[in-house]
Order: C-alpha cells, then sequence, then structure tokens
C-alpha cells in the first residue's frame, strides 16, 4: 500500500518536468521533422510539401559538404588540442607546484565568460592592425606571418577554433583533475616501487585510470562542436564567403537569412541524426567504463 | 514488468503534451478583431512598436517622438520595443509566424517588405494614406517605389538615406584637389593624384559585406542603367552578361591598381569611416548614416567631411539615385490597429517629430513639408542630389529577394579577397540566381 502510494507520487512528480520537457523539446523536434517536408519559408501560413526534396537538396548542396567539412575540422582540432593542453595543465597542477589554486582559477575562468564574450576579445586579439595577436608576431620580427586572421578564408576557420578551445581547455583541465583526485595515490607508489618512472605510471597507470574522465572531455568536446554557432556567429557569422560555416550555422544562414525554413529544418534533422550517432557511441562506450569497473 | 509501465506511461504524457501543444501552435490564426466587426471598433488605449533603432541608431530620439504623440493622443500608450539591428531580423520573423507581432514595426522598404506581403502578414493601408492626404506629403518618385507592393500601400517612410563618396575635405586641399570628378576618368585621375600624394584614395569595411555592394551598385546603375539592374534584380537577366562583367573588370582594375585599404574584408564600415577621418584614405562611398556617425564623433560637416556623387560613366543612362528607405509597417495580426493607424499617421505627418529623427539619424526626411534648413549643408546638398536625379533606387540587398542578396553579398566580399577570380563568382552567382527565382 505504501509502496503504491509512494509510486503514485513519483510519478506525479515525474511527469511535471516530462510535460514541460515535451513541449519546449519534443515536440518542436517534431515540427522540425515536419517542417523539413515542406517549402515553407518561415514565414507564410501556406506551404506545400516537397516529400524529401530537402534532404536531396541537402546532399548535392555544396554548401552543406563545405559546413560539414568544418565541422569535421572543427571537432578534429577539438578532440586532441585542448583535451591534451587540458590533460598537461591537470599532470602539472597535480604536483602541488606552488599556488597551484590561483592557476586553476585562471584557467578555468574561461568557462565562466559567455562565447559571445570571447568571440569579442579574440576579434580584438585577432585584429589586423593593432590586434595583440599581429603585435607580437610584428615584434618578435615575424611580419610575414601577419595577416588579417578572420578576413583571410585559409585562416578564419582555424582562427576562430583557436579561440573556442581557449575556452574548453579550462573545462578539459577541471574534469581531468577532478579524475585525478579519484586516482588512490597507492597505485601510481605502488607503481614507483616497481620501479616505474614518471612517463611509464603515466602510460600504464594513470591515463588507463583517467578513463572515464577521458570519455566525459572527449564527448562533450564532440557535442560541443557539433552545435558550435554562437562563437562563430560572433567572430565571423561563417565567413568570409562560407569559409567558417559550421553545420549550425549554414542551418542558421539558410534558414533566417535566406528564409528556406523548410530547408533549413531539413539540416537540423540530418544535424540531429549525427548528434544521435555520438550519442549513442558515447553512451555505450560509458557502459562498457562501469562495466569495467563494477 | 515495472519498468514496461513506466514507459507506457511516459510515451502516454508525451503524446498528450504533444496533442496540447499542436493544438496551441498558430497554424492559422484567427483575425485580431475576432467577432467584434461589426461592432463599433473598441477603444484602443495601447500601440505596441517593435524596431531596430537601438542604441546610437535612434534609439533615444524615437522615444522622444512617441513620447509626444502620446501627449497628443491622451489615453494612447505606446510600448516601445527596440532590438538590435541583427537580431530584429529573426525576432520579427518568429513573432509574425507566430501569429504573434508587435502592432507596428520598422521595416526595409523593397524586396524584404515584399516577401513579408508575399506572406501575407501585413495590412495594407491605402486608407490611411488617402485619408491623410500621404500622396502630397511624399515624394511621388519616393513613394512608388518604397510603399506600394503587390498594387496596394503597405509601407509609411519615416527615413531615407542617399549614398555617394563621402570624403575628407582636407586630405583632398592637401593633395591639391580642388575640383571633383563628374566622368569616370577624372575619377581614375583623382585617385591617381591622391595615390601621388600617398593617400589611398578609397576606404571600404566590408566585414559585414553590405558595405561593398554600394561600389556594385553605382558601377551598374551608371553603365548599364537602372532598367537592366531591375532586370537582374528580378532574375531576368544573367551576372554572367557582358554588362555585369564590365562592372567587375572595373572594378578590379581599381583594386589592382591599389586604390583600396588592404584588407577590406577585416573591417567593418566604422572603420573605414575612421580611416577617412584620420587621412589614411581619402573617401569611402557610403550612405548617410556615415555623416550621423561622424556628428557623434565631433566632426563638423563641410569642413572635416563632404561628399560628391558617384560620377557618370557612360553619358545618356539616366542618373539614379542610391539608398535605403528605413519605415514602418502594419501587422495583419495587430491587436490594435485603430491605434496603430493614427501612429502610423502621426509618423509621417508631424513634421517636428520628422526633422528631429532626420537629424538624430543623419537621413533625410521622406515628408516634403520638413524645412530642409534644418539640415547641414552636406545633408541639404545630399537632399539636392536626390532631387536631381531621374530616379531613386534601392541598394543591392534591398533591391533583389533574400536568398538572392545572399548570394550576392558573398560574391562581393568574395571579390574584395581576390578580384582576380570574379568570372568563377560570376557563374556561382548565377547558379544561385537560377535556384533562387526558379522557385
Amino acid at each position: 500500500m505504501i509502496k503504491r502510494q509512494r509510486r503514485l507520487w513519483t510519478i506525479g512528480f515525474i511527469s511535471i518536468p516530462l510535460v514541460v520537457y515535451t513541449i519546449i523539446v519534443v515536440a518542436p523536434l517534431f515540427y522540425s521533422f515536419f517542417y523539413s517536408l515542406t517549402d515553407w519559408n518561415g514565414l507564410s501560413s501556406d506551404f506545400n510539401f516537397v516529400g524529401f526534396k530537402n534532404f536531396a537538396k541537402v546532399f548535392s548542396d555544396p554548401l552543406f559538404a563545405n559546413a560539414i567539412k568544418n565541422t569535421v575540422i572543427w571537432t578534429v582540432v577539438a578532440i586532441t588540442a585542448p583535451t591534451l593542453a587540458g590533460l598537461t595543465l591537470a599532470l602539472i597542477l597535480r604536483e602541488g607546484i606552488r599556488g597551484a589554486n590561483i592557476y586553476k582559477s585562471l584557467f578555468y575562468l574561461p568557462i565562466a565568460l559567455s562565447l559571445a564574450v570571447i568571440g569579442q576579445i579574440w576579434i580584438w586579439i585577432y585584429q589586423p592592425r593593432w590586434g595583440l595577436l599581429n603585435v607580437a608576431l610584428e615584434a618578435i620580427g615575424l611580419e610575414s606571418a601577419t595577416r588579417a586572421w578572420l578576413a583571410d578564408p585559409q585562416t578564419a576557420l582555424i582562427s576562430v577554433i583557436a579561440a573556442w578551445s581557449w575556452q574548453q581547455v579550462g573545462l578539459s583541465m577541471v574534469i581531468f583533475l577532478a579524475g585525478l583526485t579519484s586516482i588512490s595515490p597507492e597505485l601510481t607508489e605502488a607503481a614507483q616501487i616497481d620501479g616505474a618512472n614518471y612517463w611509464q605510471s603515466l602510460r600504464y597507470v594513470i591515463i588507463p585510470l583517467l578513463r572515464p574522465a577521458s570519455i566525459v572531455v572527449v564527448a562533450l568536446a564532440v557535442i560541443n562542436s557539433l552545435k558550435s554557432f554562437d562563437i562563430v556567429f560572433t567572430m565571423t557569422k561563417g565567413g568570409p564567403f562560407h569559409s567558417s560555416d559550421t553545420l549550425a550555422m549554414f542551418m542558421y544562414n539558410e534558414s533566417f537569412k535566406k528564409y528556406y525554413m523548410g530547408y533549413g529544418s531539413a539540416i537540423a534533422v540530418v544535424l540531429f541524426l549525427i548528434a544521435l550517432v555520438v550519442i549513442a557511441l558515447y553512451f555505450r562506450q560509458v557502459k562498457a567504463v562501469e562495466q569495467l569497473y563494477d | 514488468m515495472k519498468t514496461h509501465r513506466l514507459v507506457t506511461f511516459v510515451a502516454m504524457v508525451i503524446l498528450l503534451s504533444l496533442a496540447l501543444s499542436a493544438c496551441t501552435a498558430p497554424v492559422a490564426p484567427a483575425p485580431a478583431d475576432g467577432g467584434q466587426q461589426a461592432s463599433e471598433p473598441a477603444e484602443e488605449l495601447s500601440v505596441t512598436a517593435m524596431h531596430y533603432f537601438s542604441g546610437t541608431l535612434g534609439r533615444g530620439a524615437l522615444a522622444d517622438i512617441f513620447k509626444s504623440f502620446q501627449e497628443a493622443n491622451p489615453g494612447i500608450t505606446v510600448f516601445d520595443n527596440p532590438i538590435g539591428h541583427e537580431d530584429f531580423k529573426t525576432t520579427i520573423l518568429v513573432m509574425l509566424a507566430g501569429g504573434d507581432p508587435p502592432d507596428i514595426f520598422s521595416y526595409w522598404a523593397g524586396a524584404r517588405v515584399q516577401f513579408i506581403v508575399d506572406s501575407d502578414r501585413l495590412a495594407p493601408i491605402d486608407d490611411l494614406w488617402d485619408e491623410n492626404n500621404l500622396d502630397e506629403v511624399v515624394p511621388a518618385s519616393l513613394a512608388a517605389g518604397a510603399t506600394v507592393y503587390n498594387d496596394q500601400r503597405y509601407l509609411i517612410p519615416f527615413g531615407y538615406h542617399y549614398v555617394g563618396m563621402f570624403y575628407n575635405p582636407k586630405v583632398m586641399a592637401d593633395a591639391g584637389v580642388t575640383e571633383f570628378p563628374t566622368t569616370w576618368d577624372e575619377l581614375i585621375t583623382l585617385a591617381d593624384t591622391l595615390q601621388a600624394a600617398g593617400v589611398k584614395p578609397f576606404a571600404l569595411g566590408s566585414m559585414n559585406r553590405w558595405p561593398a555592394q554600394f561600389w556594385f551598385d553605382y558601377l551598374l546603375l551608371r553603365t548599364a542603367g537602372p532598367e537592366y539592374r531591375s532586370k537582374l534584380m528580378a532574375g531576368e537577366a544573367s551576372y554572367t552578361d557582358p554588362e555585369v562583367q564590365r562592372v567587375m573588370e572595373m572594378w578590379k582594375e581599381l583594386v589592382d591598381k591599389g586604390y583600396f585599404v588592404d584588407d577590406a574584408n577585416a573591417y567593418d564600415w566604422t572603420d573605414a569611416a575612421d580611416q577617412v577621418a584620420n587621412g589614411e584614405a581619402a573617401m569611402t562611398l557610403m550612405g548617410t548614416w556615415i555623416t550621423g556617425y561622424w556628428n557623434t564623433n565631433e566632426l563638423t560637416p563641410g569642413e572635416d567631411y563632404d561628399f560628391f556623387i558617384f560620377p557618370t560613366i557612360e553619358e545618356g543612362v539616366p542618373m539614379a539615385a542610391l539608398g535605403p528607405v528605413d519605415g514602418w509597417v502594419l501587422a495583419k495580426d495587430a491587436k490594435h490597429p485603430n491605434a496603430a493607424r493614427k501612429l502610423l499617421a502621426y509618423l509621417i505627418t508631424d513634421t517636428q517629430s520628422q526633422g528631429d529623427w532626420a537629424i538624430a539619424q543623419g537621413a533625410l526626411s521622406p515628408n516634403v513639408n520638413v524645412d530642409p534648413s534644418i539640415y547641414n549643408d552636406v545633408m541639404q546638398n545630399a537632399l539636392a542630389a536626390v532631387d536631381s536625379a531621374d530616379t531613386f533606387t534601392f541598394n543591392y540587398d534591398l533591391a533583389t529577394t533574400p536568398p538572392m542578396a545572399e548570394g550576392g553579398l558573398d560574391m562581393f566580399a568574395q571579390f574584395m579577397n581576390d578580384p582576380s577570380g570574379y568570372m568563377d563568382y560570376l557563374e556561382q552567382t548565377q547558379a544561385v540566381a537560377e535556384d533562387v527565382f526558379a522557385q
């Protein structure tokens, strides 16, 4: 009887957020599916069903291929650069150097800033005339390397990714630090007693034990790069001429600049499916790790 | 078993809330007046106005105008809702599609208003136009192009701008320039003189693409002429036509000769304005809003800046003036259409407000009863330039349909990055045009 009442309460409490979630998350998702089959312009109350025409267009659109390419580049950099930098920082800070807490706060600070603010800061850094980067390059005699970073289609994308990674480093550092504290010192001591040097204990003890943390870091990096929009919007709007378009930016331009809402919805659906695959892979990994530790 | 029931329950809740949200989804909004049409129009005590004149673009001046409207119409409150320029474009779209728009909102006359009219989200205002005798208030040349869509009136013009070659008189004087070009050859000579004096002739900040469009616009208007340009804007001519190729070749010649400040795509239009103001460059092709920017930076009109009309290139081609018209439109789903109409009429007919607005924004008033002596010398000359022109045309991104404008603006930025590939860019742009105008 008590158990039954308890269940009723549980159901009651779950249903409230579930209803809200459905209305604001699940329903729009279905609308996107629906609109992706239409030629809706985002404004008119009438539109036509065009079947899978939008999806056919997605896969033949060179701008989509370009956005995919840029998102892949973004993801590859996101998985490697900030992850390795964050790991390095975490390992250094763990050694108990003086003022470690100050460094931790400093490296973590960018996380507290919104990506729009970070974008603005880096716009200044990249400013071609008095921006920090070009001024610094000139100061060390590398004048030939100076350029208009965000205006040059060769460098725009990588410059935006660098700015984004700057924030991401702090995040992966914190997660790795948390992971490191959960590693019992006895294990590394045991390794030392067995005669392992620092690199060996890192390679065979610490890194394998950091696997749960690594999965979180990599998964976050992938998911964040799939939805990368705000910093691109602030810094380049996908330009110059689409050289820094990501999938999300491309979707926005098609929907809200060109008013191809049906087509934009089709891009959203494709993006959703990609994210779904990534998340499925993530859960599989997490499950594998859990089984390992059980 | 237990989990199975839970799953069923979750699925049911989701279905139920989906159904709920579908009910409230604004697919076909009911007319705002509902069944009350027949009875006396209810007295409306408020009107909501949304606009992109935020921050330095005139927010304060507009707030004052709304205040004076409230004083003239006691009992009606204006809810002022300014939104940043870029955010405005998406916000208004979502509000209109959702059937819950502001009563009136600011918009750019031309293809953008056409798009909302075609999507059936605006209410025509022919009656308001006639009641207030606006044919006597708004110059015919402006009214024809900016206010009429599908043979009906939809827009109240609020202010307009003129695009001219704005220059720094001191730089010109230092380089020994006393006369300003009226032909293409004279413009080239001027550029050579300036370059010899160590000054970049042209500043351009095309980071946000649109500032580059004025070069394309004027070169095309002065060579192929306004009629051909209208055809191109409507998809009836091709971007690979010899007329357009010629424009790109002329433009390329200017870039190749080093007349433009380097890295145009790295700067915004305000950076270009600064480069002219500080003497690094001599001139920039820009709209009259640049005077508003310079005035806020305490530059003196006529002394620190002035302009000349983009020169004739091909004799016998009608002289076109170029620029955008800002206006107000009435939403079809407006909840307070009567109060909104009063406000719309006030915004164009009240000469005091019209004058204040023009001064605050560095714009020209579309109301002929505004005394031109309120303008500074430069703006008076801009007004004269518009008056002397054979026709007034909208700049590229307002003259052609939005998806086409995106393709064209990309081309301009691409061109400023590397003009040598212009033929490829034209072919790409034509491919966009074929896609856009086929729909």
